[in-house]
């Protein structure tokens, strides 16, 4: 049964139509404005002179362009190299943890040697023990491998993720048998047989986790301030906070900083908004 | 491609990632370089931003092009976020067995001395530079005794500051009070604050006589100015060795102020705020705040031509305490990383942070007052002030304390803190009496006290 | 069904594939004992002793640090703030990102765009938004006072702070969770939702009856996160507002912070961490609970 078979027609299911197909949108889009209300202000602001923020009623548009908050963004402070920083650590810690989640997830979903359960259940145990909870000792650890202040301390604690090891393990058991004994029987090696066969069928489960993954280290606060020392390998969570522009009411080089941060996210996002969402969707996270 | 192309690809491009993710194991660190005929590079790890961080760029780009350059030191700051955060990341050092993760300079506030003063690695000052024929006498002595800890000069004291009242001379003026005439006791701050309570047609208070929650910071002074020179702790305010109890109780000099307080709350100008307070000040929103020297040239720039700002003697907390405030903000410690060369190095820019012209740079800058007896004597010193008498009046109270009026060193700086702020904060909404306040606050920290005592024994 | 020509292979492949399992569990098993259970054990032995400030333990004391922490008003504090963050918190993220996906899951004109609107926050990382909210609610600044027209000093009211946490909260998840639960609803059958509308069904009984039921895993998943994260809020805490004013709004992970990090205390923050594993665990169990009776699998 199609939706236009079921289409009925005369008043009152016209006046619904009117509410589903004009209405709704409308009132999203309305609400939509006002969440995206702290980036545009943001944006905007990262234009204000100084003497704007403080005038009231407050201003929702510059009373002039100030450049100058730019210029000063980016010389008075390293972001450029925060940037750096933090697209390494995403980048470099996505990388190492996909492998070990895929190495971990495949040898639990299809090879069969003693202890395999017990050593599984091991690593998911990981899960309940949030790392908030390890942070000084994680920290001792790092201090001690003399990792402090190094892309690898960062990420550290990230390469582990017991979720996604569950998730592709459910994933990899949905391929049928056959393919493992087929590929056996042609004298396809396991890691051919990973790369050639599961993953190509595990895709869109594993490109969700890629995303995931990069967006959750990218997005990291806490960890990466403790474990940095220097200015030089501040990722740029914690590095805009560090801008120390609003000592003063000056705020406008910090909106700018954060601006110039978020500009190619947002871009990114606006061009790759239908591949997120039918990614998700897509992921068995859902439904 | 196919699919198993693009796989084999993807292997590819995450092995190499991961061997990139590995290399930089060694490429990210912050070891120091052997190239043996650089630079000594010394590192300073500090905690000024903004226009402070302008004036500590200037400092270090004058001393690397001129004493740097011949003697072959590099100077290389490293802004490490506030004090405390600087604490943070020389605590974690500290505690590995790599002396050269340390900084070589660094500035810390009160806060940190508990850590520190203890350290096998950390260089006392007066040994440093006595070592090197400084003459220790031209710096002030309420500064230099306020890092000094068993009777030895352990810091340097570099951005000092004291305590201000800032007022705004064109509310004063508004109210009818005289703004050349500021309050001189708490008692009198009360009434002015009385005076200068604006209402709007609804009768909600738009603008506030004073605003601020006392805490450990501004206590030093409003107790330690009492009877001659009073304390907060014992061990004359941790200066002497670990404190093992507070005497604020004992002494009744919290009490004294608490009831002194506690007229300004009941004159209905006071505003209990805690966050923004010299934003608020900035905005004309509050009349008078108590706040560091060290916010005046941030606090000129955001008033601009808003309104006049007035600058004064902290009020006393009764009449006749008046041995003045005690020497706060921060001071410089130096660490032996174990390499060849840097205490000499340090030395040297040590010696030229406070040299008496550095000095002036620096308190033209930033408003924290010079260190250096000599900069008083310089002409150039002698004029700014008289273009900016704002600046002058900090150095008058300094000159006008007692210097044995200092600052604590506590265990748990941080809940102290809110201690005292919850507490008095307690005390004035919730109409606690005055005694229980005492009280409380007393238990309270002493059993901080206690427990670090307990754990480090 | 191998033939004999193959054995050798065969016998060389068998000794290497019974080590290599063990290999790609390696990794994985290597970082889960250095990061995660090595430092568990080591913070419980801590929460059970006196700790110095160098970090070495300097005597036994069983369950009285434990004691002491259920004694202290200072943990109290946390402990409710965090409580009360999670019960303002979920509820109303559930409300706004169900809201929104409600709002936009029939594929009309503009959806695309709406989709984009609610999807943005999530490209905005965590530090850069509370910063931005932090000048927000600035009084001073006082763009959201102007907007609402109201007169409410945020960060030095206690009882408001606690409502800026909650707002920078909702707009950080926003984004994913509004993509979680569009999917969701989406992937309904329209057949199901057109059957009850033949039948009289308003939007109501159409929601509650069918399309509630049929997104449950999902909502389920949402709701554990949300409660999850907000049991473990820090990093909003730590720029927005530190914990004030008046410790109003200091959670648990943000006071561990705090005593571990800031004061060197590390036998107090070893047993505030240990209270949020259990914390984390007993929620977790309740939510599987929940699960067996409220949840409903096609």
């Amino acid at each position: 049964m199609t939706e236009k078979l079921v289409r009925k027609t005369g008043p009152r299911h016209r006046n619904a139509r009117i509410v589903t197909d004009f209405l709704l949108p409308l009132v999203a889009t309305g609400f939509g404005l006002i969440v995206i209300f702290p980036l545009l202000w943001s944006f905007m602001a990262s234009f204000f002179p100084i003497g704007d923020f403080t005038t009231w009623p407050p201003r929702l548009v510059p009373s002039r362009i100030e450049w100058d908050n730019y210029a000063r963004a980016i010389k008075e402070s390293m972001l450029l190299r925060f940037m750096a920083n933090s697209l390494a650590t995403a980048a470099g810690g996505t990388a190492i943890r996909m492998t070990v989640a895929i190495l971990a997830a495949f040898a639990a979903a299809f090879l069969s040697f003693k202890g395999r359960d017990f050593l599984f259940i091991v690593i998911l145990s990981t899960m309940l023990i949030p790392s908030d909870a390890l942070l000084i000792e994680n920290y001792l650890t790092i201090q001690r491998f003399g990792l402090l202040d190094t892309w690898f301390g960062i990420v550290s604690i990230y390469l582990l993720a017991p979720t996604q090891i569950f998730m592709l393990r459910q994933v990899f058991k949905t391929i049928p048998h056959e393919f493992r004994e087929a590929a056996a029987i042609d004298g396809c090696g396991d890691i051919r047989f990973l790369t050639r066969i599961v993953l190509p069928m595990a895709r869109p489960v594993a490109l969700a986790l890629t995303l995931q993954s990069f967006t959750s280290i990218w997005n990291a606060y806490l960890w990466p301030l403790l474990v940095t020392n220097t200015a030089r390998m501040r990722t740029v969570q914690v590095g805009i906070t560090m801008l120390g522009f609003s000592e003063s009411l000056d705020f406008g080089p910090t909106f700018a900083a954060i601006s110039l941060v978020t500009a190619p996210v947002v871009i990114a996002f606006m061009a790759l908004r239908k591949k997120i969402v039918e990614g998700v969707a897509a992921s068995g996270l859902v439904g | 491609m196919n699919h198993a192309t693009k796989c084999i690809a993807r292997i590819c491009l995450t092995g190499c990632i991961a061997l990139a993710a590995m290399w930089s194991l060694f490429a990210g660190g912050s070891k120091e370089s052997a190239i043996k005929n650089g630079p000594t590079e010394i590192i300073w790890w500090h905690s000024n931003s903004g226009l402070l961080g302008q004036a500590t760029d200037t400092l270090v780009q004058e001393f690397n092009e001129t004493v740097g350059a011949e003697r072959n030191i590099k100077v290389v700051p490293v802004f490490q976020g506030k004090a405390a955060d600087v604490l943070t990341k020389l605590r974690a050092v500290m505690q590995s067995k790599n002396p050269a993760d340390l900084p070589d300079i660094a500035q810390l506030d009160a806060t940190g001395i508990i850590d520190v003063r203890s350290y096998e690695r950390m260089i006392p000052m007066e040994a440093l530079m006595s070592e090197a024929g400084y003459d220790l006498s031209q710096l002030e002595p309420g500064a230099a005794l306020s890092v000094t800890y068993k009777d030895t000069m352990i810091g340097m004291p570099f951005n000092s500051s004291t305590i201000l009242l800032y007022y705004n001379k064109d509310a004063f003026r508004q109210a009818g009070l005289d703004p050349d005439r500021p309050p001189k006791t708490i008692e009198q701050m009360a009434e002015y604050a009385k005076a200068l309570i604006v209402r709007n047609a609804q009768g909600k208070i738009e603008r506030y006589g004073f605003a601020g929650v006392p805490t450990s910071y501004e206590l030093c002074a409003w107790i330690g100015q009492q009877h001659g020179v009073s304390y907060l702790t014992d061990m004359r305010n941790g200066h002497d060795g670990d404190p093992t109890k507070v005497v604020f109780d004992e002494d009744g000099t919290m009490e004294v102020f608490l009831t002194e307080w506690k007229k300004l709350w009941d004159s209905g100008g006071l505003a209990n705020l805690t966050s923004s307070v010299t934003q608020e000040f900035a905005a004309g929103k509050v009349a008078m705040i108590a706040a560091s020297t060290s916010n005046l040239t941030t606090l000129l720039a955001s008033i601009g031509d808003r309104f006049e700002l007035g600058v004064a003697y902290l009020p006393m907390v009764v009449e006749g305490a008046d041995s003045g405030v005690n020497v706060g903000g921060g001071a410089l410690f130096a660490f032996d990383r174990g390499l060849q060369g840097h205490k000499e190095a340090v030395e040297a820019f040590i010696e030229f942070a406070v040299s008496a012209e550095q000095q002036l740079a620096w308190h033209v800058g930033t408003g924290y007052f010079p260190v250096n007896l000599g900069t008083y004597e310089l002409e150039e010193f002698k004029a700014h002030t008289e273009r900016n008498p704002l600046f002058q009046v900090a150095i008058d109270q300094l000159h006008d304390s007692d210097p044995r009026v200092q600052g604590v060193w506590i265990p748990s700086g941080y809940q102290v803190y809110y201690a005292f702020q919850n507490g008095i904060r307690d005390m004035l909404e919730n109409n606690k009496s005055i005694p229980q306040t005492v009280q409380d606050l007393a238990t309270e920290i002493n059993k901080y006290i206690s427990d670090y005592n307990r754990m480090n024994r | 069904m191998q033939s004999t020509p193959h054995r050798t292979i065969v016998t060389r492949h068998r000794r290497l594939s019974r080590i290599a399992p063990y290999l790609y569990f390696l990794p994985a098993l290597a970082l889960a004992v250095t990061f995660s259970l090595w430092p568990f054990f080591k913070t419980v032995v801590n929460s059970l002793s006196i700790v110095n400030l160098s970090g070495r333990i300097v005597e036994f004391v069983g369950l009285d640090n434990f004691r002491e922490l259920s004694a202290s008003g200072n943990f109290r504090d946390s402990l409710r703030n965090t409580f009360r963050f999670t019960a303002m918190f979920v509820p109303a993220n559930i409300l706004a990102c169900l809201g929104a996906a409600l709002l936009c899951y029939r594929k009309r004109r503009g959806t695309a765009f709406n989709e984009l609107l609610f999807l943005l926050p999530m490209a905005v990382a965590l530090s850069s938004a509370a910063l931005i909210f932090k000048a927000m609610f600035n009084p001073t600044i006082g763009i959201v006072n102007w907007i609402l027209g109201i007169d409410v000093d945020w960060f030095n009211d206690p009882a408001m702070a606690m409502f800026t946490l909650v707002a920078l909260g909702v707009w950080l998840d926003i984004g994913l969770d509004f993509v979680l639960l569009l999917a969701a609803l989406r992937n309904v059958p329209t057949q199901l939702v057109e059957a009850a509308a033949m039948e009289g069904a308003n939007a109501w009984r159409k929601f509650f009856s069918i399309q509630l039921p049929m997104i449950s895993p999902t909502l389920l998943f949402v709701v554990c996160t949300n409660v999850k994260d907000a049991m473990l809020i820090s990093a909003p805490v730590m720029i927005l507002t530190e914990g004030g004013p008046y410790r109003s709004t200091q959670t648990l992970v943000y006071q561990m912070y705090l005593e571990g990090f800031k004061s060197g205390n590390y036998t107090l923050g070893s047993t505030i961490g240990v209270v949020v594993f259990l914390l984390s665990v007993v929620m977790l169990l309740l939510l599987f609970r929940f699960e067996k009776r409220g949840v409903y699998y096609a």
